[in-house]
């Protein structure tokens, strides 16, 4: 009997269609939480100088991500996967992966060529779970949080098909690969301002080697978005870089601690 | 030997053409509306009036005492201005089967790329209770069919159609006025100096039975490839639209007691769904040539399917459905993939914001026709005139194309009255100045404005998209703007 409203159903509800949505009380989704577009905006401020100071730190991405993927971006998202019979698929069915969903101890059986095992393999050495991804809040409809849901769960297997660690340049370039491939402008965002905040040698790395690999791959590969990750699991991993048109780059780790060997003069003048 | 025996009886017809007051080619909507205007009228029905088409005429005939069960497929959308005229003027309205005739009041336009931006018009706004009716067009031909019957028992000079018979010549017997159109069709306009004999300058017309007729009035009701057009040497000017209107007869789910007539336009081109009677609806799906193409060959069990998808999913949806059903037109699966885009929108805005389901296509109902713009650069010549689709052709998305059709019987009514009147000759460019003046102008407007309607609704380029989103809420919204398009529509 809150605000006096009595406890019977409106016989006109149903005929108020115009003002469907006002007020906050109803999300459309479990663990939505809808924002008018003054909150949006002030989310989208707070992130944006938030992730360029703290770029470690994960809530600011996180924030980022869902006020800049704003509905135009992730209804692009929506029309690539809705033109092909995977991505319907994948919407339709709504798979997530989870360590529950995914049963990591068969991955780690499987044999080291195989997607599967590129996977276990990189989340193994990177230290991360599929449980690191927060779940999406702050996106209305509810196909399109799903989309973004799936595009965070699948963040992890673009870092295990490309090798890519989840150092700060490593995530660039895959950003920067998810921005030419499927275009959600955060990526690009960060791709852009994030590198500021590098050192010398980390930026041309980066300017030299994995922009132009990302941009390559990204504009010529398939889109990854439409990947169904779960049922590809035993599939060889070269196999599907030539499929999708992604080539390899170098290994990050690697160019590091080769490049951190090189002789001093060789440094001071790079600089 | 056969060569012979037609100079034999060309030579015979051409020596004693019958002469006629008027003669129409053409028993389409517009010519029969002439004809039944002419001889209702007190001050012309006393002129000698053929009528030659060269189809048959048989169901037109037969559509009073047998009317065909389902409904045929092309209908049309008449104007209250239209019908009016057909009430007062041509009095043929009183032998409309009116229990085939759909009065609908208002019409629901919305974008595909974006279904909030929408427009409706309805007729309160005109302050007729109606916005228009939807009326077959077999209907329409054998009520003037009827009424010409009727006039013809009491007419001492009655109104002569003949039918399956063809123009297959016009010839002048002046020979410079038929000269500028040789180059365009030489078969159908050559002109033989030695058969020049007469001394009037009435039109030679050479039927297909061997008759030939010389009219003091030639008028080419001859649809779009007019024959009469070529004749005089009239330019038409136009494009084809690259585009076809596929029609068909539909069963909607139930009766919809609301009287819409919905369009969307997609960027293949509009889909209308217009109401009949009972759970009775006609479509006309304006589409590429490729997608009209595989519209008619659809499983017809599908076929409702696509049109409920087309009215309401979005185009990455139907762009993947039309992909599936190029592969195979009975893909059954594609039933599933509507179901569950379907799913997605909200019930009550299914209801509220979307034309009722479609249940049934009518067997045997769907056609397409080649969709085109065009207009003569003048409707009469020397006792030349031009009406209906020979004067001009225009994309069906307003439902103009018969109604401007009737704007040019009641023109040229007014102008032969006048000119008869005055006893003046009808065939005089004097007399017909006078229809040109008064029909091409709106003509013209109209033409002008469904042309660039197609045009801006064909793109889905973004900024366009927007643009015609604001355009088309912003017309709902702005009264002014909004009463003059419905004038335009619905002819007031
Ligand atoms: C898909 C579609 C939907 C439409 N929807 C609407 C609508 O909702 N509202 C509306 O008002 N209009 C509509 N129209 C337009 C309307 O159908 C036409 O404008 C109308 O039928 C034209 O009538 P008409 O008598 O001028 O020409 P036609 O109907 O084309 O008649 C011409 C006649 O001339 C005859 N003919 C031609 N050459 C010769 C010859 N050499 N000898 C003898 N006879 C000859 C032909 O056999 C034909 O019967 C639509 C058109 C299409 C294609």
């Amino acid at each position: 009997m809150e605000s006096g409203k009595l406890h019977y159903k409106d016989v006109n509800s149903t005929f108020n269609v115009d003002k469907p949505y006002k007020s906050r009380s109803k999300p459309n989704y479990p663990g939505h939480v809808p924002l008018n577009a003054f909150e949006k905006l002030l989310m989208m401020a707070g992130s944006s100088i938030g992730s360029y100071l703290h770029p470690e730190r994960n809530e600011f991405i996180v924030g980022l991500g869902e006020s800049t993927a704003f509905t135009p971006v992730l209804r692009r998202l929506q029309r690539q996967m809705l033109s092909d019979p995977v991505g319907r698929q994948i919407l339709r069915e709504r798979p997530r992966i989870t360590s529950e969903s995914l049963d990591l101890d068969y991955l780690r059986l499987l044999p080291k060529n195989t997607i599967g095992s590129a996977y276990i393999q990189w989340l193994d050495r990177e230290g991360v779970s599929p449980d690191t991804r927060v779940p999406v809040r702050y996106i209305d409809d509810e196909e399109l949080a799903y989309i973004y849901q799936r595009y965070r769960e699948c963040h992890d297997f673009y870092h295990a098909i490309t090798g890519l660690p989840i150092i700060i340049e490593g995530e660039i370039a895959v950003k920067v690969l998810e921005f030419t491939n499927i275009g959600i402008p955060m990526l690009g965002l960060g791709g852009l301002f994030a590198p500021l905040r590098l050192r010398p040698k980390q930026r041309e790395r980066l300017y030299g080697i994995y922009y132009p690999w990302a941009f390559k791959s990204g504009l010529n590969s398939k889109p990854l978005i439409n990947v169904y990750w779960e049922k590809i699991l035993e599939q060889d991993i070269n196999e599907f870089r030539r499929d999708m048109g992604i080539e390899q780059p170098p290994d990050l780790r690697e160019l590091r601690r080769k490049q951190k060997k090189l002789p001093e003069p060789e440094r001071e003048n790079a600089n | 030997m056969w060569k012979a025996v037609r100079t034999l009886t060309s030579r015979a017809t051409t020596s004693q053409p019958r002469l006629r007051d008027v003669v129409i080619i053409g028993g389409g909507p517009a010519g029969l509306s002439l004809l039944a205007a002419l001889k209702s009228s007190r001050v012309t029905r006393d002129l000698q009036c053929t009528l030659v088409e060269g189809g048959s005429l048989a169901s037109v005939q037969n559509f009073a005492s047998n009317p065909p069960e389902e409904y045929t497929n092309r209908v049309v959308s008449l104007t209250p201005k239209t019908i009016e005229f057909m009430q007062e003027k041509i009095g043929n309205w009183a032998y409309i089967n009116e229990e085939r005739v759909k009065v609908y009041d208002s019409i629901v336009a919305y974008d595909s790329q974006d279904s909030d931006s929408r427009i409706s018009f309805d007729a309160s706004a005109i302050g007729t209770g109606t916005l228009a009716a939807m009326c077959e067009n077999i209907n329409i031909q054998a009520s003037l069919w009827e009424r010409i019957q009727e006039l013809n028992m009491t007419s001492d000079v009655p109104a002569e159609i003949m039918d399956n018979v063809k123009v297959e010549k016009i010839q002048s017997p002046v020979e410079f006025s038929a000269s500028e159109a040789l180059d365009e069709l030489p078969d159908l306009l050559e002109v033989d100096p030695t058969d020049g004999m007469s001394e009037l300058d009435w039109p030679i017309i050479h039927l297909s039975n061997g008759e030939s007729l010389q009219a003091r009035l030639l008028v080419g009701a001859d649809g779009y490839n007019s024959p009469a057009r070529k004749f005089a040497g009239i330019q038409s000017r136009g494009w084809m639209y690259d585009r076809f209107g596929v029609v068909a007869t539909i069963k909607l789910c139930y009766e919809d007691y609301r009287s819409i007539g919905w369009q969307r336009f997609l960027t293949t081109g509009p889909l209308a769904i217009l109401p009949l009677r009972d759970d009775n609806a006609t479509i006309v799906w304006s589409s590429t040539p490729e997608l009209s193409q595989l519209l008619l060959k659809v499983d017809p069990e599908i076929f409702p399917h696509l049109v409920n998808a087309a009215m309401t999913l979005e185009e990455v949806d139907l762009n993947y459905i039309y992909k599936l059903l190029e592969v195979d037109p009975s893909d059954k699966s594609v039933l599933g993939e509507i179901e569950w885009r379907l799913s997605k929108i909200k019930l009550l805005e299914l209801d509220s914001k979307y034309p009722l389901p479609v249940r049934e296509l009518v067997e045997g109902s769907r056609a397409r026709f080649p969709l085109k713009m065009s207009h003569a650069d003048t409707y009469v010549a020397p006792r030349v005139a031009l009406i209906g689709d020979a004067a001009h052709t225009i994309h069906p998305l307003a439902g103009q194309g018969l109604n401007m059709g009737q704007t040019d019987v009641a023109h040229l009514m007014a102008a032969l009255e006048k000119g008869a009147k005055r006893g003046m000759d009808v065939g005089s460019t004097l007399v017909l100045e006078e229809y040109y003046a008064n029909a091409w102008p709106g003509n013209h407007v109209l033409l002008g404005v469904c042309d660039k309607l197609h045009k801006i609704f064909s793109t889905d380029f973004t900024p366009l998209v927007y643009l015609r989103g604001f355009g088309m809420k912003t017309l709902n919204s702005l009264g002014v703007v909004k009463d003059l398009m419905i004038k335009l529509v619905s002819g007031n």
